[in-house]
């Protein structure tokens, strides 16, 4: 009886301390290190029947997917082209505002390996932690769209909570017309809602919702969900609007981790025109100043410091 | 613990992790057995001095960990369990199974439903009662689990 008592009282304590404080984090990272390859073991039949499958699958299955992956490779091609003559106008017009960072941002590609066991949370577990650089609140993809956001960060693992979760919000736009709403996950894996849409909003079946990079969490332009029903009900404040994630949130097996640069736009733009300013005050002096020949390794390693500071952005943000 | 075989208690214990994480069909998610607590009631059934409180309560940190929830609400809801079946293993072990059964589905429930208040104020609110059809589908299991776990028990000749 006392023994349950401590215990009651040492596991209440814990909770509390776990909501309220950081102190436990590290603690739980650390055994999450311990304890995340039960998820692995747990998944390895699976693993197994799927590789075994991949032996065995006929030829003329393969022969049908390669002949499939031909063709999406060929499209593929064709839009590279197009993206080819973009990219090439994308820096010139960059280098017009002066402007030296490139949109680009770094991406890591992570695997699933368990979903979370509570059904009326939509989480999974991802093969990449903080060795790999992910961090609290990293904003995750799939191929078609946004999947979810890093909740917890273990050594070797991190915790996902997808767009769906009822716990889950995320600011969206109007591809079309740029209108804003909040997209908030309902507990369906295939269903999103609009919050707060105004009766006389501009947005029908079929439109793109892709996220408006407000809240500064995610990377703005992504595709979030497509509308799929409009209902105006007069006894309602609000038009109730319900949108189909565009990513597979409950299928997919590969994702990606997007390291985005966290500094807004006219940050960075303003950072890059402090450098260009820097360096070209750097060349007047030393326009200047030619006479000596000593300079000339200091003229050389000069514009090296500025140099790897474009970079490190990068670099900073996958180390967090 | 060479002597009395305590091994296969551990063993049976990472097993019921193993279990409690192990991929399921989406449908069948909601009702997911509670197999780590049914292996636990079992051993303090048949062996009550080789269940210790202090693991069981181990245990459930490590499924906080696995589950990412607040650390201390499986570590809880375990040792209730733990308790209220040492507590009652006296008479529920001449029970004939049926009414084990009966009684874990009141245990179990009683778990789950205090599982279902923590959760409720770590601020992720399961929407509905399908939370206690865990400890009627581990109540509905628990005839072979006993089974089966008995025969290994007189197999390796724990005690």
């Amino acid at each position: 009886m006392v023994r349950l008592l401590v215990l009651a009282v040492l596991a209440a304590t814990l909770m509390v301390v776990d909501a309220r404080f950081e102190v436990l984090k590290p603690v739980r990272s650390q055994l999450g290190l311990v304890l995340m390859p039960f998820y692995g073991l747990a998944d390895l039949p699976v693993r197994l029947w799927d590789g075994i499958n991949q032996q065995f699958s006929s030829r003329s299955e393969l022969l049908a997917e390669n002949e499939k992956l031909k063709a999406e490779a060929l499209l593929m091609q064709r839009r590279l082209q197009k993206l080819a003559t973009l990219t090439e106008q994308n820096v010139r017009l960059r280098e017009l505002l002066n402007s030296a960072e490139l949109v680009d941002e770094k991406v890591l590609v992570g695997e699933l390996i368990g979903v979370d066991p509570n059904p009326f949370t939509h989480r999974i577990l991802i093969d990449k932690g903080e060795r790999d650089g992910v961090f609290l609140g990293q904003p995750v993809l799939d191929a078609r769209g946004l999947m979810g956001q890093v909740v917890e960060v273990m050594p070797y693992t991190a915790r996902v909570l997808l767009l769906t979760d009822t716990t889950h919000s995320i600011p969206v736009q109007v591809n079309r017309n740029g209108l804003r709403a909040i997209a908030v996950g309902t507990g369906n894996p295939e269903r999103l809602e609009l919050r707060h849409v105004a009766d006389t909003a501009d947005i029908k079946e079929g439109d793109l919702l892709v996220s408006s990079g407000m809240g500064q969490r995610f990377p703005a332009g992504y595709p979030v969900a497509v509308v799929n029903e409009v209902i105006h009900d007069s006894g309602q404040p609000f038009s109730i609007v319900r949108a189909v994630p565009t990513a597979a949130l409950n299928r997919t097996r590969y994702m990606l981790l997007v390291f985005s640069d966290p500094r807004s736009p006219e940050q960075r733009a303003s950072e890059a025109a402090q450098a260009q300013e820097a360096h070209d005050r750097e060349l007047a002096e030393q326009a200047k100043s030619p006479a000596a020949v000593g300079t000339a390794p200091g003229a050389a390693s000069a514009p090296a410091p500025s140099a790897p500071s474009r970079p490190a952005p990068a670099g900073a943000g996958g180390a967090r | 613990m060479g002597e009395h075989n305590g091994w296969l208690i551990w063993a049976s214990y990472l097993a019921g992790l193993l279990l409690s994480v192990a991929p399921m069909p989406g449908f069948m998610e909601v009702g997911r057995p509670l197999w780590l607590a049914m292996f636990i009631t079992y051993w303090i059934l048949a062996v009550p001095q080789r269940v210790s409180m202090t693991v069981i309560w181990l245990l459930g940190l490590a499924m906080d960990v696995l589950y990412g929830v607040l650390l201390g609400q499986h570590a809880l809801t375990l040792t209730l369990i733990a308790f209220l079946m040492l507590t009652l293993q006296q008479r529920v072990r001449m029970f004939p199974l049926w009414q084990q059964s009966l009684v874990l589905l009141v245990v179990f429930g009683l778990a789950q439903l205090v599982q279902l208040w923590l959760n409720a104020l770590a601020g992720n609110r399961p929407p509905t009662l399908a939370f206690l059809l865990p400890a009627l589908v581990s109540a509905l299991l628990w005839p072979w689990v006993f089974t089966a776990l008995r025969s290994l028990r007189l197999r390796f000749n724990v005690n």
